[in-house]
């Protein structure tokens, strides 16, 4: 009798075991995600009112703040977030067309190098210190400091881009910003400066502001649980407009299926970069939908121009242009579209965004037979074994939509004309990237470049200089130059159109790039939300709503 | 014992550098650190300043003699993307990291011992066969696998339990917090449960396993049988004599079970969105942010150390036999 009641002691105490596991999981429910001290304070209950009334959208990004310093600062999901914190003095609202935001205008002198803004009154930063001129000035003077070492977008790039010398305040709402000369991008370029307050942050020290913001913006801070979320709360005493959330929660989930889960389920409204395969889980789902948009990021094969590759067949053949013009017609692009990246894209005709793009210019139409054609007449026959030249084709694996087997079917239609690929598949950060940097890469290679909807000028930069940084294959070609060097200190918006589309047009005729698409980005979108992704891969809830 | 334990620190020493020597020469072989920290746009200009702001413009060997140095100070720099100390981002992260661990721990230590007893009083049976599979199935799934399934069933289509997320329990505690520390603990063992299970089950397969097959050597010795023969109840035999000598091989592999787990919280932490120390190494790999993976590294490093010396320490106390020299 004891011996068998000890013998159903061990699955007893298995029982148990799983007993107790059990009953934790019909424990009432904390909240997902709290910080130390506060049990409630990030309750996550997806565009629902909150316990005490809010509402609230949850975004679910893949990375985190690295700090709360704006001007370290560098990532997209990064700068989501901080657009919501603090005002810009002008605004790109993904519409094409820039606008004033804590600026009520701007004025440019003569030489076009000395641009005045007069702001808004009345505008506070979110603890009440008025935001004036002098700390417009503050910002710029802060961001550009180099005793700050920031290595964020705003002064890593965008003061290097805007040609940034100084700041000055011309009154108490007028502040002018100094360029080295006349620079077309600039009011683009400004629109990604945020704005803060000179004594708040000057008593904050370098040290303070990594872990306290007092912005300027729509949303105030609230409270950050690293790696885990950001919860932004409305400021009810910004002026210059009024979204219709009370709080944003910015939560961070690395894993794309978990993401998906968590919108399936109803815990965030908004997740980003959904993979393909799961569109049909979110779209079948009955709660939330996949919502894509052709981004601005212009993904490209470009061809390698550098002398380096003239001992081999592929870097010759790809010098002359008929052959890059050729191999245009070789690629089914709409095709990969569809069946690689689950879009409907249309061919890009250059590497301008729409609508700032050459409406002259017609996309290459998928035409193998056009391109064998065109190969012959340049020179390059098919060989007895069908080959026309052999040439090395080098990507970046990991870093853009399905990249490996979008590469892959180039490398098919490419071998479907007579050209015999070499494709070699790199580990995106640690070989392709320094090699990209380095203009070491190919002779074709595979790649993404941003671009905007603000500004062809903009997406043309790439090229500014043969040798210039972005522009990975070194074309050099003088009548693109000569035009640039127009462009660049043109400031008739009409003369800036028509010497673009001559630019577009040079392009096309004599193609550096292998033109392919704009990647498209998938959001995917909680049904009781009212919200239109952009373009850019800029997340803007300031006029998100619920869905009716 | 006491030349035992001067020699085991001394080779910790020599462990702890090799670990650093590694570490800091694979970071900087995998590329440019620099180019991830400029806009894809930037000039080399622009790339030299920040290669520059960054300390990464010094020779490789002057590098690593600076970081060894300030460490043996304890200053393990400041994190490239924070810069804030790195030792204090690993600690921020710790807590999460511990509980996930522990809990892992304790559902591949609990669950084996009473399973692989079983299977080993009860051998050659349908129950027997039955952990055997699991232990096979176990082993055999991939963990990112095995988490995102759990998602998809018990998360998401049962409802069961949430997806992801983290409610701390330890991080209060730490901080005095001791009434919320108690009322997060119910929210925090229901965020636990998906991403712990997933964490421990290969450790709770091989350990059921293992508990199992030492159980069947030591239950075959001719002590055990003397046991018998004088009388002893079964449950005394297996308790107090075989199962006390079982534990030797399992305890050396619980001793190093820690560190197995805390490996393999890299791509569970990923999967469950679990703000601890394996995303933050995830993440500062990715962003070759150099001092906060050395700091990480070099610390668990120790701690694994450490934990084999105190498990050689144990076994002493286990059988009196086992002499340290």
């Amino acid at each position: 009798m004891h011996e068998k009641l000890r013998n159903s002691l061990i699955p007893a105490l298995l029982v148990c075991c799983f007993g107790l596991l059990m009953s934790a999981c019909a424990a009432p429910s904390a909240p997902a995600t709290q910080s130390a001290g506060e049990t409630d304070a990030a309750a996550s209950t997806a565009s629902e009112e909150t316990s005490d009334g809010a509402t609230r959208v949850v975004v679910a990004q893949s990375v985190d703040l690295d700090t709360l310093e704006p001007y370290i600062i560098s990532s997209r999901p990064g700068t989501n977030i901080y657009g919501h914190l603090f005002v810009t003095l002008y605004q790109d609202p993904g519409t094409g067309e820039l606008l004033p935001y804590a600026a009520e205008s701007y004025t440019e002198n003569e030489e076009g190098n000395e641009l005045t803004f007069k702001l808004h009154e009345g505008l506070t930063c979110h603890n009440g210190e008025p935001l004036t001129a002098e700390d417009v000035v503050y910002s710029f003077q802060r961001a550009a400091n180099p005793e700050n070492a920031f290595t964020g977008h705003v002064a890593g790039y965008v003061l290097d881009a805007l040609g940034y010398v100084d700041a000055r305040v011309e009154s108490d709402l007028e502040a002018t910003v100094i360029l080295e000369q006349f620079n077309p991008l600039a009011i683009g370029l400004i629109s990604d400066v945020w704005l803060l307050c000179k004594d708040t942050y000057e008593e904050l020290g370098l040290e303070g502001a990594s872990t306290q913001v007092v912005g300027s913006g729509p949303y105030q801070f609230v409270e950050w649980v690293k790696d885990d979320y950001l919860l932004l709360q409305k400021w009810n005493d910004f002026t210059l407009s009024s979204p219709f959330f009370d709080e944003i929660e910015w939560k961070v989930i690395p894993e794309s299926s978990t993401r998906t889960a968590e919108l399936i389920a109803g815990n965030v409204d908004i997740i980003t970069n959904v993979p393909p395969d799961q569109h049909d889980a979110v779209n079948n789902s009955g709660k939330a939908a996949i919502e894509g948009v052709a981004g601005t990021r212009r993904i490209y094969v470009g061809f390698n121009q550098r002398d380096i590759y003239d001992d081999t067949e592929g870097g010759r053949a790809i010098k002359d242009p008929a052959v890059r013009v050729a191999l245009q017609y070789a690629v089914d692009v709409p095709t990969i579209c569809q069946t690689l990246l689950a879009f409907d894209c249309e061919r890009a005709s250059s590497m301008v965004n729409p609508p700032n793009d050459n409406p002259n210019l017609e996309p290459y139409p998928y035409d193998p037979e056009m391109a064998e054609k065109l190969l012959d007449e340049a020179g390059y026959p098919r060989g007895d074994d069908g080959v026309r030249f052999d040439i090395v084709f080098q990507a970046g694996q990991g870093r853009y939509l399905n990249d490996v087997a979008v590469v892959q079917a180039i490398a098919q239609y490419l071998t479907d004309v007579g050209v015999n690929v070499d494709l070699q598949i790199m580990d995106f950060n640690a070989e392709f990237v320094p090699a990209l940097r380095q203009h070491d890469v190919g002779p074709l290679y595979f790649v993404g470049t941003g671009g905007s909807t603000w500004s062809g000028i903009s997406d043309v930069a790439d090229i500014s200089e043969p040798q210039g940084s972005t522009n990975y294959t070194e074309w050099n070609n003088p009548e693109w130059f000569t035009r640039w060097s127009e462009l660049s200190g043109t400031r008739d918006p009409e003369r800036q159109r028509e010497l673009l589309n001559e630019m577009l047009e040079i392009f096309y005729n004599d193609p550096p790039w292998l033109l392919l698409y704009f990647q498209p980005d998938f959001y995917g979108v909680s049904d009781r939300l009212d919200w239109t992704p952009r373009r850019d891969e800029v997340i803007n809830l300031t006029n998100a709503t619920l869905s009716q | 014992m006491g030349n035992y334990l001067i020699r085991r620190l001394l080779q910790t020493v020599i462990v702890i550098f090799g670990v650093t020597l590694l570490t800091f020469f694979s970071l900087h072989l995998a590329g440019d650190p620099t180019l991830l920290y400029v806009s894809e746009r930037a000039s080399d200009a622009e790339i030299a300043e920040t290669r520059a702001k960054l300390g990464f413009d010094k020779p490789l060997s002057r590098q690593y003699i600076d970081f060894v140095t300030n460490a043996a100070r304890g200053d393990f720099g400041n994190s490239l993307r924070t810069r804030t100390p790195a030792f204090d981002l690993v600690m921020e992260r710790l807590p999460a990291t511990i509980e996930l661990t522990l809990f892992a721990m304790f559902v591949a230590i609990v669950f084996a011992v009473p399973i692989g007893i079983l299977a080993a009083m009860n051998r050659g049976t349908a129950l027997d066969g039955g952990v055997m599979l699991f232990a096979m199935f176990g082993q055999s799934m991939p963990s990112f696998w095995l988490g995102i399934m759990l998602i998809l069933i018990v998360g998401l289509r049962l409802g069961w339990l949430p997806i992801s997320g983290h409610v701390p329990v330890l991080q209060p505690l730490f901080e005095g917090h001791f009434m919320v520390a108690f009322e997060n603990i119910p929210g925090a063992i229901n965020h636990l449960i998906l991403p712990g299970v997933t964490l421990a089950t290969f450790s709770l397969a091989r350990n059921a396993r293992l508990i199992r097959s030492s159980m069947l050597e030591v239950l075959s010795q001719d002590y055990i049988t003397t046991a018998k023969a004088k009388g002893l109840r079964t449950w005394t035999v297996v308790g107090r004599h075989a199962f006390r000598n079982a534990l030797i091989p399992f305890i050396t592999i619980v001793g190093l079970e820690f560190g197995f787990l805390l490996s393999g919280v890299v791509v569970i932490e990923t999967v469950f969105s679990w703000p601890g120390v394996g995303r933050l190494v995830f993440n500062s790999i990715n962003q070759r942010d150099i001092p906060v993976v050395q700091s990480a590294v070099i610390f668990f490093s120790l701690l694994f150390v450490l934990l084999n010396l105190l498990v050689d320490l144990v076994y002493t106390t286990l059988d009196p036999r086992i002499r340290l020299s």
